[in-house]
C-alpha cells in the first residue's frame, strides 16, 4: 500500500475499503494502475488531469457517439462509455467495472456506480501532474522522514533529595489565599445590565487562580498591560519564568561585571547602574504577580526599561498592542541569547524563549501562470497577521438571489449577520491561491523571464502558542488617513489549523490525491499538533486614536477580564461577543522531544 | 434560451435541441465537477468538522444577542473586583521615579517619565520658555524646576484610561498647587 500511511498511520488518509470489483481488477492480470500515468495529459500549465491517449483525441461515448457531461475509460477493454451506457458496459463483460472518468481522473465502479479509490492511481496522477510541470523527479515519500526529532514520554518532575534541602532552606511558603470573602457579593457597577449575565466568583470556596493580579494604567498603557496580561499567562512562557530560567539577579550581575570591566579598561569608573534587560523586568513582574499580592501591580520598572529600548516608542501616547508585542518579543530575543551556545538562528526558533514559544513558519509558493514551476520559501513568524474582509456580508448578495421566488428565503447555511466575518474565513483568505497583478510580476526559474504568478501561503510548523493579529487598523499613506474597521469578528474557542497547513494546502493543490507529501513534512502534520485552544484574547474598543485595550484570560477554565487594575469574572459570552484584536491560542497537546541534556526542553 | 425557435406542433427545432443539450451537459459537467471533488473529500475523511464549526458560530451569534457591544470600557470601572478592592480612576500607588528618584503617582507616571526622560516633543532641554511660565506663575518665590513632580497637579481635561492626548502639551494647561 502507500509508503505515506506505512510510515506514520496518524497522518495517512483515511481510505476506504475498495469495492469487491476494484479488488477483483487489482489482482487481475491488467497493467498496473501505476502505469496510467503514461496517459495523463493536463492542460498546461495548471489544469487538470486528463485521461488521453494522444493528445489531439476527443472522447466519445462508443454507444451513442455523444460528448456528454461525463465519459468514463474501462480500464479492462479502454472503450469509452458516457454515464447512460456505463452500467450496460460492465454487466454484459465480467471484469469491466472499473474505468477511469476521462475529463476528472478519477476511478469509477460501473457496477457499484459510485467513484471509487485506489493509491496506486492516485499515485500515477501525483507523478503525471509533477512531471509535467518540470522534468523533475516526482516527490519522494520517503527519506526525509528519519529527520524528525524523536518523540519522548513526558515526565513530571519532582525534586530530588539536595534539591528538597535547597527548597527547604531557601524558599519560603507564598500566602495562599482561601478565596475571597467578599466573592459572594454582587458586583455593582454603574451599568448593572453589562454585568447582569456574569456571575460572582467561580466557587467562593476555592482559591482564585494564582498570577491574576491587575496592572495599574500608568498613563495610556493599557496597550502594554494588555499584551503583558496575555504574556503572564502564556503557559509556556509562565513556566519559563516561574523556573527561575532568568534569574533577574544573575543576569544584572553578569551585565554589571560584563560593563563595569569594559568601562574600567576604558580608564572610566563603572556607573554601577542597571543594565536594560526587559526579560529581568519581566522575570521580576512574573514574581510580582505571582506572589500572591492581589493589589494591582505598576509595572513602571518595565515601562522605564522599554522606553530605554524602544526609543522610538518612548512617548506618552496610546500604542498598538499589536507593536509593542512584537518590540517585547525583539527585547527579550536580544537580551535572552545565550552567549555561550552559537547563535541560533531565528528560523529554527531556538535562540530563545520568546520564539521558542512564539516562532512558527509560513510558507509561500509562487507559481508561474505560464510554465507551472513553483518556487517555495520558508519564513519565520512570531505571529499571523489576518486581514478583515472589508466587503459586506454575504447575507446582501443571497438575499437578493431568492427574490427569484417571489419570497425572500433564508439562507440555508450559518444565519450570519451582514457585516460579519468569522477567524477561519479570514484563515482560508489567508491561504487561498492570490492572482498577483501584472505590475507585480515575479522571475520564473524555468521560464526565465518575469511572468505573471500565483501565491499561496500556508502554515508549515504551527508554533507552541499562535497569536493571530487582527488588523483592525488600517493605515492609508496615500490618502493620509487612517481607520478602524469596526466589524465584528467570530473566532472559535478550539481552532484546528489543519486545512490551513501547508501538507494539506500541498494535498488540495493536487486534487487531494492520497500519496502526496511535500518532501520534507514536519511534526505539525499530525492532527493533534493542529488543535488549538484559546486561552487570551486583546480586544479594543473605541476609536483609533482614542480607545482602550483590554484583555480576557482564561484560568482554570474561568475567564477573568483584566481592564488595567481591575480584574473581574465574566462568562463565556461576554468573551465571544467581544471586539477581538489579538488572539492567543496554545495548542491542546505539547510534545516533548528528546534533547541531549537530562532536562527535558 | 430565449432564442429557441417553437415548431408549429411546440416542440423544439433540431438545432434548439441541440443548443438545449449541449447546455444540459455544460451544466452536468460543472455539477460533477465539484460533486466528484466533495465526494473524494468526504470519502478521504478530509472535511471539516462542520457541527463544530457551527456550534461554534452558534454560541457567538447567542452571545451577541445577550452582551451587545460588550467590553464597554468606562462601566467597569466603578465595580469592585474579584479580589473585593476597588480603584481609583487614576492609579494611586506612589514610588519613586527609577530617572529622577522623585515620588510620582502611577497614574501619572508615564507623562513624567516622558518628561523626565526628555522624550515626547516639547521636554527637549532642561532650559525652555516653561521652566519661565512656571517660574512666573509661583510669584512667591517657591522654587519650581521644570521637573516639578505631578503628583500635586490637578489636570481635569485629561483622562487616563488610554485615550490620547495630543503630544506635548503646554506646562500652561496645569495648575500648580502648593506642596
Amino acid at each position: 500500500m502507500s509508503s505515506d500511511s506505512a510510515a506514520d498511520p496518524a497522518r495517512a488518509l483515511r481510505l476506504p475499503p475498495p469495492c469487491p470489483h476494484l479488488v477483483a481488477y487489482r489482482s487481475g492480470a491488467g497493467a498496473g494502475l501505476r502505469s496510467l500515468y503514461r496517459c495523463l495529459r493536463r492542460r498546461p500549465p495548471l489544469g487538470r488531469p486528463e485521461v488521453r491517449r494522444d493528445p489531439g483525441e476527443v472522447p466519445r461515448c462508443g454507444s451513442c457517439r455523444d460528448g456528454g457531461a461525463r465519459l468514463y475509460a474501462c480500464l479492462a477493454c479502454a472503450v469509452v462509455s458516457c454515464s447512460l451506457h456505463a452500467p450496460d458496459h460492465a454487466a454484459a463483460r465480467p471484469g469491466h467495472e472499473i474505468a477511469v472518468d476521462v475529463d476528472r481522473a478519477e476511478l469509477f465502479c460501473a457496477a457499484c456506480r459510485d467513484q471509487v479509490y485506489d493509491p496506486d492511481f492516485d499515485a500515477a496522477v501525483v507523478i503525471a501532474l509533477t512531471s509535467l510541470i518540470t522534468p523533475r523527479a516526482p516527490p519522494t515519500q520517503l527519506g526525509n522522514r528519519a529527520k524528525r526529532p524523536r518523540r519522548v514520554e513526558y515526565r513530571p518532575w519532582a525534586p530530588d533529595e539536595p534539591e528538597r534541602a535547597v527548597i527547604g532552606q531557601r524558599s519560603s511558603p507564598l500566602l495562599v489565599q482561601e478565596g475571597n470573602a467578599s466573592s459572594s457579593s454582587t458586583i455593582t457597577t454603574v451599568n448593572s445590565t453589562a454585568n447582569a449575565t456574569t456571575t460572582s466568583c467561580a466557587t467562593s470556596s476555592a482559591p482564585l487562580p494564582w498570577g491574576l493580579r491587575g496592572l495599574n494604567n500608568l498613563g495610556n498603557t493599557c496597550f502594554m498591560n494588555s499584551v503583558l496580561q496575555a504574556l503572564l499567562h502564556t503557559p509556556l512562557l509562565r513556566n519559563y519564568f516561574l523556573s527561575d530560567r532568568h534569574n533577574h539577579i544573575v543576569c544584572q550581575q553578569k551585565s554589571r561585571k560584563k560593563t563595569s570591566a569594559k568601562e574600567r579598561s576604558n580608564g572610566r569608573d563603572a556607573t554601577g547602574g542597571l543594565q536594560i534587560c526587559l526579560a529581568c523586568d519581566l522575570d521580576a513582574m512574573y514574581s510580582a504577580v505571582f506572589s500572591g499580592d492581589r493589589k494591582p501591580y505598576s509595572p513602571a520598572r518595565f515601562l522605564y526599561s522599554w522606553w530605554l529600548y524602544a526609543s522610538n516608542l518612548a512617548n506618552y501616547q496610546q500604542h498598538d498592542a499589536h507593536e509593542f508585542f512584537i518590540c517585547m518579543l525583539d527585547g527579550i530575543h536580544e537580551k535572552e541569547q545565550d552567549p555561550f551556545k552559537p547563535p541560533s538562528h531565528v528560523s529554527s526558533g531556538e535562540c530563545c524563549i520568546a520564539h521558542r514559544v512564539f516562532s512558527g513558519t509560513l510558507r509561500s509558493d509562487v507559481t508561474c501562470t505560464i510554465c507551472g514551476f513553483t518556487s517555495t520559501t520558508y519564513d519565520p513568524c512570531v505571529d499571523i497577521s489576518l486581514d478583515m474582509d472589508s466587503k459586506e456580508g454575504p447575507q446582501k448578495t443571497n438575499g437578493s438571489k431568492h427574490q427569484i421566488n417571489g419570497n425572500e428565503t433564508k439562507s440555508a447555511s450559518m444565519n450570519q449577520k451582514p457585516g460579519t466575518s468569522t477567524l477561519m474565513e479570514c484563515l482560508e483568505r489567508f491561504t487561498r491561491p492570490e492572482k498577483l497583478g501584472a505590475d507585480q510580476k515575479l522571475f520564473c526559474q524555468h521560464c526565465q523571464v518575469r511572468q505573471e504568478s500565483l501565491k499561496q501561503m500556508s502554515i508549515r510548523k504551527i508554533p507552541l502558542v499562535t497569536c493571530f493579529h487582527i488588523k483592525r487598523f488600517e493605515h492609508s499613506s496615500m490618502r493620509k488617513m487612517s481607520r478602524k474597521v469596526d466589524q465584528y469578528l467570530h473566532f472559535p474557542f478550539s481552532l484546528d489549523l489543519g486545512p490551513y497547513l501547508s501538507s494539506s494546502i500541498l494535498r488540495a493543490r493536487y486534487g487531494n490525491r492520497v500519496l502526496v507529501s511535500d518532501g520534507d513534512d514536519s511534526d505539525a502534520s499530525l492532527e493533534s499538533l493542529s488543535n488549538l485552544e484559546l486561552f487570551a484574547v486583546v480586544t479594543h474598543n473605541g476609536k483609533l486614536d482614542a480607545g482602550h485595550y483590554l484583555t480576557y484570560l482564561r484560568l482554570n477554565s474561568q475567564w477573568y477580564r483584566c481592564d488595567d487594575a481591575w480584574i473581574t469574572h465574566v462568562s463565556e459570552s461576554m468573551v465571544r461577543s467581544s471586539q477581538a484584536y489579538m488572539l492567543f491560542y496554545v495548542q491542546k497537546i505539547l510534545y516533548y522531544k528528546a534533547s541531549g541534556n537530562a532536562i527535558i526542553s | 434560451m430565449s432564442q429557441m425557435s417553437a415548431l408549429n406542433d411546440g416542440s423544439l427545432s433540431p438545432l434548439s435541441q441541440r443548443a438545449s443539450r449541449c447546455f444540459d451537459n455544460l451544466l452536468e459537467s460543472i455539477i460533477v465537477d465539484v460533486a466528484s471533488e466533495c465526494h473524494r473529500i468526504a470519502r478521504l475523511g478530509l472535511d471539516r468538522n462542520l457541527e463544530e464549526e457551527e456550534e461554534e458560530l452558534r454560541l457567538s451569534a447567542q452571545a451577541r444577542v445577550a452582551d451587545p457591544g460588550s467590553s464597554g470600557e468606562s462601566n467597569s470601572k466603578n465595580v469592585i473586583d474579584i479580589f473585593g478592592q476597588t480603584h481609583p480612576a487614576i492609579a494611586s500607588e506612589t514610588f519613586d521615579c527609577m530617572n529622577c528618584g522623585r515620588p510620582v503617582t502611577a497614574g501619572r507616571f508615564a507623562p513624567h517619565l516622558e518628561k523626565c526622560m526628555g522624550k515626547g516633543r516639547k521636554a527637549r532641554t532642561k532650559v525652555t520658555r516653561s521652566s519661565t511660565i512656571a517660574r512666573n506663575r509661583h510669584s512667591r518665590g517657591s522654587p519650581v524646576t521644570v521637573y516639578a513632580p505631578y503628583s500635586n497637579a490637578t489636570n481635569s481635561s485629561r483622562v487616563s484610561n488610554g485615550t490620547t492626548r495630543t503630544a506635548g502639551e503646554e506646562y500652561g494647561d496645569f495648575t500648580f498647587e502648593e506642596s
